[in-house]
């Protein structure tokens, strides 16, 4: 499995404390992005390489950009939770040069449909509801991860 | 005067250690005024896709000490740059900034304090606790030729724990290490200490 | 995975006959759904387990108050993620001793269920990286230690006969905090020492 772990405890940590904040911003409750995401059944391994790699793209290049009316506890929140990913990008990173992150058509096509529902609405509005929905990706990451953590 | 240009502050620098990370820096000193300061950094996110964006600093913005605790600013293990400049009343001086930046994996990591003791035969640990970003990675092993040593993970200080249960009569030893998952970095260790079990007599 | 909604009685209203209407929202969904169990209902709150059993989903719920032909607003909740947000419930604990050890048996907590009927679930299916802290209190020597635990049982040997040990163990999910619920208290004594009673004799 590359890559064979994802630490995403910053990320919990940061999502966990802006969490309430970011969520009450997002009016549309019936709207979703990423909650296809569960009811995705990525086929292999080396699928969830490929889901989290573009997940992670999806996240820095167009998520995180958006730091306009946010407030100061937020975009603390933001910053730390962006500068996170960029780590967790360079962990999945070697996996793609080593050829063991291929996309499926299935991978590809949830994350084009994760894009699509963000162009659905306002960029504000988009940013803001995804933010709301990193728990569905920090949850779908636990679940293809298990983090083994070692204790003796 | 106060017309003139407030001068910057100047000499920027970082000191880390354990994962507290302090900048200081020369005061900017206007006789018979009082200067504060504001401290803003920007993640290598932000200056890879947001140059323009800085952000305060959690303390110090504003702040009056010629130093500010940053360590609640650098969340994560990538390169930061850090800024301060001078304010009095509405003046304002330019910003400087930390020359090279600042990453918290240069951090120093100083050997734990340990306190080995025994409850009855049991061998007991206790850590200094260093905050939520340590685990410890302790080594214990039988005080004999060709003793074979253990490695336990404790996941946090200040809470004793069992390591192994002891045969009377022989000599114990453990020493431990920091371990920052974060940095992927380990301390060195700490000086051994060593304890004994007396021999067959009951334990108290 | 137990999920209850809870609130406040509105103020300046006790002692009147007020009732409480609650409604829930399935993120992404289409509109509020009715509570069925907990229409005109004079409690202060509401099990949504059945209503929000499925764990990967979001939700919402909310409250209005009800006086005479008076309705109140509704009060709504922020958006709860029962995966994320629930609490583990400590393991169940068996503890047994002879002289000089104690074992101790530990089974995951089970999952909330709608009836008996419904099969066991384990929090650990849920959770594969669920770990316990095993805490131990020595009555004679009136210390305390821990031990983390990631499988199901375990034996402390060597202990001190005739000594009162104290156990309690609380479940541990890696990620960020969920309140713990640490399992009652468990005392149990070590045997007397057999071998010195006969060297007395």
């Amino acid at each position: 499995r590359c890559p064979s772990s994802m630490d995403m405890n910053p990320v919990k940590q940061s999502f966990q404390e802006i969490k309430d904040a970011v969520q009450v911003n997002d009016t549309f409750k019936n709207v979703t992005i990423l909650s296809n995401l569960h009811s995705v059944k990525v086929l292999s391994p080396l699928d969830t390489c490929c889901m989290t790699r573009k997940l992670l793209e999806f996240y820095v290049k167009r998520v995180f950009k958006y730091r306009e009316e946010l407030s100061l506890h937020i975009s603390r929140g933001v910053s730390s939770i962006s500068n996170s990913f960029l780590t967790l990008q360079r962990t999945v990173q070697p996996c793609k040069e080593k050829s063991l992150c291929p996309c499926s058509e299935a991978a590809t096509n949830a994350t084009r449909t994760i894009n699509n529902n963000y162009d659905q609405l306002e960029v504000g509005s988009a940013a803001i509801k995804s933010l709301g929905e990193l728990g569905v990706f920090i949850a779908w990451i636990d679940k293809n991860y298990h983090q083994e953590t070692s204790t003796a | 005067g106060g017309a003139d240009v407030l001068p910057a502050p100047q000499n920027l620098s970082i000191h880390s250690t354990n994962m507290k990370h302090v900048l200081t820096w020369t005061p900017v000193i206007v006789p018979g005024e009082r200067i504060h300061y504001s401290v803003e950094y920007q993640g290598e996110y932000e200056s890879l896709y947001l140059s323009h964006v800085w952000i305060p600093s959690h303390w110090c913005s504003p702040t009056e000490g010629p130093m500010c605790d940053v360590t609640d600013d650098i969340t994560t293990t990538v390169w930061y740059n850090l800024r301060v400049r001078a304010t009095l009343g509405l003046q304002t001086s330019d910003w400087s900034i930390l020359e090279h930046g600042f990453n918290r994996n240069s951090t120093i990591l100083t050997p734990p304090k340990i306190e080995v003791t025994k409850d009855g035969f049991y061998l007991v640990i206790e850590l200094e606790d260093l905050g939520p970003q340590f685990e410890f990675h302790v080594t214990y092993w039988k005080s004999e030729p060709d003793a074979q040593a253990h490695i336990k993970v404790v996941k946090s200080g200040n809470i004793p724990v069992h390591l192994e249960t002891m045969e009377p009569g022989v000599k114990y030893c453990a020493k431990a290490q920091t371990f920052v998952k974060a940095i992927e970095r380990c301390s060195a260790f700490s000086q051994a200490e060593c304890i004994e079990v007396q021999g067959d007599a009951l334990p108290l | 995975m137990k999920n209850v909604l809870q609130w406040n009685p509105p103020e300046g209203l006790t002692g009147f006959a007020v009732s409480y209407t609650v409604q829930y929202f399935i993120y992404g969904q289409k509109k509020w759904l009715e509570a069925s169990e907990c229409r005109k209902i004079n409690r202060t709150y509401c099990d949504l387990s059945a209503e929000t059993s499925d764990y990967e989903q979001q939700y919402y719920g909310k409250v209005k108050a009800i006086w005479k032909t008076n309705c109140s607003k509704w009060t709504e909740t922020r958006r709860f993620y029962p995966y994320l947000e629930t609490q583990i419930g400590p393991p169940a604990v068996a503890l047994s001793t002879d002289e000089k050890s104690l074992s101790i048996v530990l089974t995951a907590p089970e999952k909330w269920k709608r009836s008996s009927e419904e099969g066991f679930v384990s929090m650990q299916e849920i959770y594969p990286t669920l770990k316990y802290t095993v805490s131990v209190y020595n009555a004679k020597s009136n210390r305390t230690w821990l031990q983390y635990e990631t499988n199901h049982s375990l034996v402390l040997s060597w202990l001190q006969p005739d000594t009162l040990y104290c156990v309690h163990v609380e479940s541990l999910v890696p990620g960020p905090p969920r309140q713990g619920q640490p399992s009652e208290k468990q005392c149990v004594s070590t045997l007397k020492d057999r071998t010195l009673e006969l060297k007395i004799k």
